[in-house]
């Protein structure tokens, strides 16, 4: 999976499961501060994104440092790699 | 300690005719049913009931994301219910966070749907990493009236009721005792619900039901009618603004009516056998309460829900204690039965109506059952009456009764 098609995929969860306006998702935009998720949401992000990379991430330590949305697409696509290596 | 008194300043609904009073009462006053037939619900086994008086989900997306994050379709009723009651009251919304306001909403469980979708993503590989944070409080049984006090930002007193059919009387009449002993002034009670397969069918299975309309929806339920064969589940929400009447008063509130009485108790007999003692004792307990005689009430509208048992003891109960001249009707051959949230959705119904100087007739009582004489049925068309005071009635499985009596402003 390309970067490309992680950026494309995690932007459509944010913009179904959390409504926001795709003009906003840009890779700096801070997930809690601009694009006004909480501590409820990420439990919804974390699901969301299983789902559509078909990942487990509930119990990963890694998430805990997502901060922007770049960070998602990166943590998606580390993800990714170590699952191609296996 | 001076009782205060507690007049209803505002109501709001969400019917199957539709969002708001006016559109429940259009419904009512064309004589149409809201009752149909439910596609897709022949795939379930055993479900005989096919029929059903749905609500349309409308406009959700204008409540914020972050306050509809955490509501199923019945908080959504509730809450569209709760701003239009506001609303029809003209309450300041600053009120709401002077912890002086509160609500008490019931509902029979939380979301069936949300229920049914929970068990349905964990069930088939016992795992939970699928579920929503969102689906515990889409399920949990205060969850249409944590979602009103969400979404109004209400600071004040917030209760649930759960007692099924009950829910929304009980709720009232919480809030009518909240605010008669000062601790609230103002507080949006009543109540909400859904409807889906296994609401149907857990009445379904106790064959509660009707089943023999399938076909010919609109000619089913049938409250009081000798061809009546049980009850049709509906859905939405309903609250009134029960307001402290001086507090009503002061802010040149219209009062649309003054609660005089409320009682409700338990059968203490049988969880789902119909009680006329149980449904006597309440009446005459509401009305001892109001300090009124039952010739001085005007209007009874009555539970009814068409079922074989609970229509003949409730007709039997009001013959024993209003006998046959107090005019008596039950809306749920319109709207079938709105389960938890009943109460509320019919009392705006015969406020409205009475506004308007009329009583509604039962719809699709064409022939009294044998069972249902001895009470004033009002039949054909609308009653054009005066009605100064008002009895509801309400009851539910689990031997639960509960009647308010109310004076007309």
């Amino acid at each position: 999976m390309t970067k490309e098609e992680i950026i494309k995929l995690t932007n459509k969860v944010f913009e179904d499961a959390f409504e926001i306006d795709p003009e906003k998702l840009t890779p700096q935009a801070k997930i809690f501060d601009e694009l006004g998720l909480d501590s409820l949401d990420i439990v919804d992000l974390i699901v969301a994104l299983q789902k559509q990379f078909k990942v487990q991430i509930r119990e990963d330590e890694r998430v805990r440092t997502i901060r922007t949305l770049e960070d998602v697409y990166n943590f998606i696509l580390i993800l990714k790699q170590e699952e191609e290596k296996k | 300690m001076q009782l205060r008194r507690v007049v209803i300043t505002g109501m709001g609904s969400v019917s199957p005719f539709g969002r708001g009073v006016a559109a429940l009462t259009d419904g009512i006053e064309a004589g149409r049913s809201a009752v149909r037939k439910m596609e897709g619900w022949g795939q379930y086994l055993g479900l005989r009931s096919l029929v059903g008086a749905p609500a349309e989900l409308k406009d959700e997306k204008l409540i914020p994301r972050l306050n509809r994050r955490s509501m199923g379709r019945l908080s959504i009723f509730a809450v569209q219910a709760a701003q239009d009651a506001v609303a029809d009251a003209g309450l300041d919304p600053a009120l709401a966070t002077t912890g002086r306001m509160g609500c008490v909403v019931g509902s029979t469980t939380g979301s069936a749907i949300s229920i049914s979708q929970a068990f349905e993503t964990m069930l088939p590989d016992h795992d939970l990493t699928k579920l929503s944070s969102m689906q515990f409080f889409h399920c949990i049984s205060h969850t249409a009236t944590m979602n009103v006090a969400q979404c109004l930002k209400l600071n004040g007193w917030v209760m649930a009721t759960s007692a099924a059919c009950a829910s929304a009387m009980q709720a009232i009449g919480a809030g009518y005792d909240l605010i008669r002993l000062g601790r609230q002034d103002v507080m949006l009670c009543g109540g909400a619900e859904e409807l889906h397969p296994t609401v149907t069918g857990s009445f379904d299975v106790l064959f509660a039901t009707s089943v023999k309309y399938n076909d010919t929806p609109d000619q089913t339920p049938r409250p009081f009618d000798r061809d009546r064969d049980g009850l049709v589940c509906g859905e939405g929400g309903g609250i009134l603004v029960l307001e402290d009447y001086e507090h009503a008063v002061k802010r040149g509130a219209p009062i649309l009516a003054e609660i005089l009485g409320y009682h409700t108790c338990s059968s203490g007999d049988h969880v789902s056998e119909s009680s006329r003692p149980a449904m006597v004792t309440c009446m005459h307990e509401a009305l001892r309460a109001a300090q009124l005689e039952p010739g001085q009430v005007d209007y009874v509208n009555a539970h009814a829900t068409a079922t074989m048992q609970g229509d003949k003891e409730e007709a039997e109960a009001i013959a024993e204690v209003f006998g046959a001249k107090v005019p008596v009707s039950s809306l749920k051959g319109y709207i079938g039965h709105t389960l938890g949230a009943s109460a509320a959705i019919e009392l705006a119904a015969s406020f409205a109506g009475i506004r308007k100087g009329l009583l509604y007739p039962t719809l699709n009582l064409q022939n009294v059952s044998p069972e249902c004489q001895g009470v004033g049925h009002i039949m054909g068309g609308a009653l054009k009456r005066e009605a100064r005071v008002v009895v509801k009635n309400s009851f539910a499985f689990g031997g639960i009764s509960a009647v308010l009596v109310c004076r007309m402003g």
